[in-house]
């Protein structure tokens, strides 16, 4: 006769890896992301769509720079820049993830450093130039946003973040990740870019009244 | 560029500086107050400047309305779940080890009537990687 006895000796045990306990719970840096962070998802939106332009990979873009933006959080400095803090975050995950062709060449930083000659010679300002201002007064919302679409990405992105964000030439040099001297020149070529087309449009369209005349 | 006496201050140098006035950008007092005492002093130059940043100002008024667009509310709605989501899995640990530990006895008898206690003792280690008990295990 065999009797097996199975005693209430069995135990299991749990072992909790040392050093998981956070200063701050996963909930509590939740809730914090949620009451700090979340407000701006739309002006991140807005942002992603200059990166991407198209809606689709712009959702994505926003939704992975939350997931990143989450996961770092307890780096980010409180009372810093928080937006701006995402806007980077927002840059690294397109250039990482979503720019589709990586190799292709970038624009040299000394090839636009003209912008000064061109921009400011002398006082002797053309006929052209001085109706500037007439052809942007009735310009069509969807002309700006074809435009800006149309300028190169790093131009865009400098002229995006100082004259809708109205960020600083040093706060744009870290979003963007390259040196305050760039984003000046990028910004100024970019605005001069942008006012171009714009007045190449309005030539074509026949409401620019002050163009290609005489 | 540098034009820290301001009656010195020549146009092309005012010129050049422009944009940065405009943008204000230049954070030296001097330069600044060159710049300043320059505009009234040159009318031509406040003309081209006031112009730039008339042009400069209707570009921001005409990007701030074409790109204004709203996220999606799904887009809302899945970066929500996914900070909720992040959450949990960070509340779980990154790694457990589960151990199981049981002791058998048997008890034999014989025949001839003698009995024999075999012990035996099973000890079983699993481990699990991040996310897969995580949710059922809140070990905060």
């Amino acid at each position: 006769m065999t009797v097996t006895l199975w005693p209430m000796a069995s135990e299991i045990e749990v072992k909790t890896p040392a050093g998981l306990l956070a200063k701050e719970s996963a909930v509590d840096r939740a809730n914090r992301f949620t009451n700090d962070a979340m407000q701006y998802t739309n002006q991140l939106y807005a942002a992603a769509l200059r990166y991407t332009k198209n809606p689709h990979d712009a959702q994505d873009l926003v939704q992975d720079t939350y997931a990143k933006a989450f996961t770092s959080f307890h780096q980010f400095e409180p009372g810093t820049n928080l937006k701006a803090w995402l806007y980077r975050i927002l840059t690294t995950t397109f250039i990482n993830n979503y720019r589709k062709d990586q190799r292709r060449p970038q624009i040299s930083d000394g090839e636009i450093e003209d912008w000064q000659l061109a921009e400011s010679a002398s006082h002797t300002s053309d006929q052209g130039k001085s109706a500037e201002d007439e052809v942007l007064e009735n310009m069509p919302d969807g002309d700006v946003k074809n435009a800006l679409e149309e300028i190169p990405e790093e131009f865009r992105l400098a002229v995006y973040y100082a004259d809708v964000e109205g960020y600083s030439y040093k706060e744009i040099a870290e979003i963007l990740g390259i040196p305050s001297g760039t984003v000046m020149s990028r910004l100024h070529r970019g605005r001069k870019l942008l006012r171009e087309l714009l007045v190449a449009y309005a030539k074509d369209r026949g409401y620019a009244k002050g163009f290609g005349e005489s | 560029m540098s034009f820290g006496q301001h009656h010195e201050t020549s146009c092309q140098d005012v010129l050049n500086a422009m944009i940065f006035f405009i943008d204000q950008e230049i954070n030296d007092s001097n330069q600044l107050m060159a710049l300043e005492v320059h505009f009234q002093q040159c009318p031509p130059c406040l003309q081209e400047m006031e112009y730039e940043r008339k042009v400069i100002n209707q570009m921001k008024k005409l990007l701030a309305s074409s790109c204004n667009e709203t996220a999606p509310e799904e887009l809302h709605a899945r970066i929500a779940a996914q900070t909720a989501l992040l959450a949990a899995q960070m509340s779980a640990p990154t790694q457990f080890v589960t151990e199981y530990r049981q002791s058998q006895t048997t008890v034999i008898t014989d025949e001839n009537g003698s009995v024999v206690i075999e012990e035996t003792h099973i000890q079983i280690q699993s481990t699990n990687e991040f996310g897969e008990f995580g949710k059922d295990f809140p070990l905060s």
